[in-house]
């Protein structure tokens, strides 16, 4: 396997901007791998995908997809890459199949449109006008667009935001799927539960500024608490202990309490991806600093 | 060619089903009703303004709604992510802007001939809009990219008709004296209402069709290079 992308020392300030809103980021985003970029709205996510997908373009630093310059590459990059943007972008007037076989038309390379939206749960209202879609529906039917051309790199943004459970495991598990069949995905979200569920390796976006890239097992075992917290029962009441993870299998008031008392939870002490969101950007989920 | 057929094509059913173009031909039909009501020459005089509105009035507006619609719905971020040139994209919206200019003069056309008998140069007619059409559909492209929204859009086209609209109508009914024609001509849409009386009437001042049409042709050109183009690539980055 190879590399998609391999980004130095990127920056990029808005015109309309007094300083650098990308500030000097270098990352390389490994084929075949779901690579989460994550951070507080403003971090640099949007910028940085706009970057990577040319619709910003006067930036600083290399870029290489596939060890070809990104500047340098015509419009046939739009063949191999398809992009899922957060907010709708489907012309409203018009039914949910014509607007994927409009899309559809300008791609050399085609997925089935039938079999796409039959997966996501839309091929039943092909025929309905986008503008009558639910926002669920139009969030499924972005994912199906950023399909059309079975591209070699995906990138995603927020994918499964506004998706009831049953439908964002949907979208989860055809991204897991796209992924073992060789496919690239680049995404940026801020629900924890699809790094957690979908990403191989993530870097975490602050202030323009990359603060920490590494795979959500590593993280959690850097941040996570090296610990094994029982809960149980004695004289009816719920009591919990706490014990040291390392030499767990020969301490003995552990086992004593296993053999001895009814227990009800076992739990590590590993931390989850919002509590490593937390603290690797200061900032909490709804955009508080801490 | 394939890639612009299509984005015509798309262009031209979006138009259909955002109502733009049967509000368009509502417009024109409204303008048959009122011939039915005029003596030949009367509407043979009246030609040239109805269509001169249509080219470089409601072409502009109607353009302004269908971009507005589309940056509601996000359409343009998508369109920038397919394997299409900008430069194609751009030219199929004002290939079917043009149609919008077109539409209303074959239609006024049709309507002096079958209501009056009234028959003109329609090659020229036809050539002559197609030029004023496309630098109304640049204009039109750079009123809707400055405004927020359309009703600020509304706004906008005001005060770029009263600045350049008005001279022009202040010229045909004698308000502004005939030497400063050629001074006039700086305005779009005087290029475009010297074209469009040339061809309808059959009075042509050579020098001044041909500085109109160039001029016309130059502005579009310019305005899309320099204006339309680096303008239209930034809303869709800004989403």
């Amino acid at each position: 396997m190879g590399t998609a992308f391999q980004i130095r020392d990127l920056r990029f300030r808005y015109p309309s901007s007094a300083g650098d809103t990308i500030k000097g980021i270098s990352f390389d985003v490994r084929e075949g791998e779901i690579f989460g970029l994550l951070g507080p709205s403003g971090a640099g996510k949007s910028t940085t995908q706009k970057i990577l997908v040319r619709l910003l373009e006067n930036y600083q630093g290399s870029i290489s997809y596939f060890g070809q310059d990104l500047r340098a590459m015509g419009h046939s990059y739009y063949e191999e890459i398809g992009v899922g943007f957060e907010m709708p972008v489907h012309f409203t007037k018009l039914t949910a199949l014509e607007n994927m076989e409009f899309f559809a038309g300008f791609y050399r390379s085609r997925a089935d449109i039938q079999e796409l939206m039959e997966r996501v749960g839309l091929w039943e209202y092909r025929d309905r006008k986008v503008g009558e879609f639910s926002k669920g529906m139009k969030v499924r039917l972005n994912f199906v667009r950023a399909m059309l051309n079975s591209p070699r790199v995906l990138f995603l943004d927020e994918v499964t935001n506004g998706l009831d459970p049953a439908n964002a495991r949907i979208i989860k598990d055809m991204i897991a799927e796209y992924r073992d069949r060789g496919g690239t995905v680049f995404l940026s979200t801020h629900l924890m539960n699809d790094v957690e569920q979908l990403c191989d390796r993530v870097a975490f976006c602050v202030d323009g500024q990359l603060v920490e890239t590494s795979t959500p097992r590593d993280l959690k075992l850097k941040y996570g608490r090296r610990e094994v917290k029982v809960e149980y029962r004695e004289n009816g009441a719920l009591a919990s202990a706490v014990f040291p993870l390392d030499g767990i299998g020969f301490n003995q008031e552990f086992q004593n309490l296993l053999q001895n008392r009814e227990v009800e939870t076992i739990h590590s002490g590993e931390t989850s991806m919002e509590e490593i969101f937390i603290i690797v950007t200061g900032v909490k989920l709804n955009g508080q600093a801490e | 060619m394939g890639k612009l057929n299509r984005l015509v094509k798309g262009e031209l059913l979006r138009l259909v089903r955002y109502k733009i173009l049967p509000v368009s031909l509502a417009t024109a039909v409204l303008w048959i009703g009122l011939f039915l009501f005029m003596s030949a020459e009367e509407a043979w005089k009246i030609a040239p303004l109805v269509i001169f509105v249509d080219v470089a009035g409601m072409s502009i507006l109607l353009l302004g709604a269908s971009h507005h619609l589309e940056k509601q719905d996000g359409t343009i971020r998508t369109m920038m992510v397919l394997p299409v040139p900008l430069g194609q994209i751009l030219t199929a919206k004002a290939l079917a802007s043009m149609v919008l200019a077109l539409e209303s003069a074959v239609v006024t056309s049709a309507a002096l001939f079958f209501i009056h008998g009234v028959t003109f140069n329609y090659a020229a007619l036809l050539f002559f809009v197609a030029i004023a059409g496309a630098a109304h559909a640049a204009i039109g492209f750079v009123l809707s990219l400055r405004s927020r929204d359309f009703t600020s859009l509304i706004g906008i086209f005001t005060a770029y008709i009263l600045l350049y609209t008005l001279p022009s109508l202040l010229f045909s009914v004698g308000a502004i004296p005939a030497k400063y024609e050629w001074l006039l001509l700086l305005s779009p849409s005087h290029a475009a209402s010297h074209l469009i009386n040339s061809a309808v009437l059959g009075k042509y001042q050579a020098g001044m069709a041909a500085a109109a049409c160039v001029y016309l042709v130059l502005l579009a050109g310019a305005l899309f290079k320099f204006a339309v183009y680096p303008q239209f690539k930034d809303h869709a980055a800004r989403g």
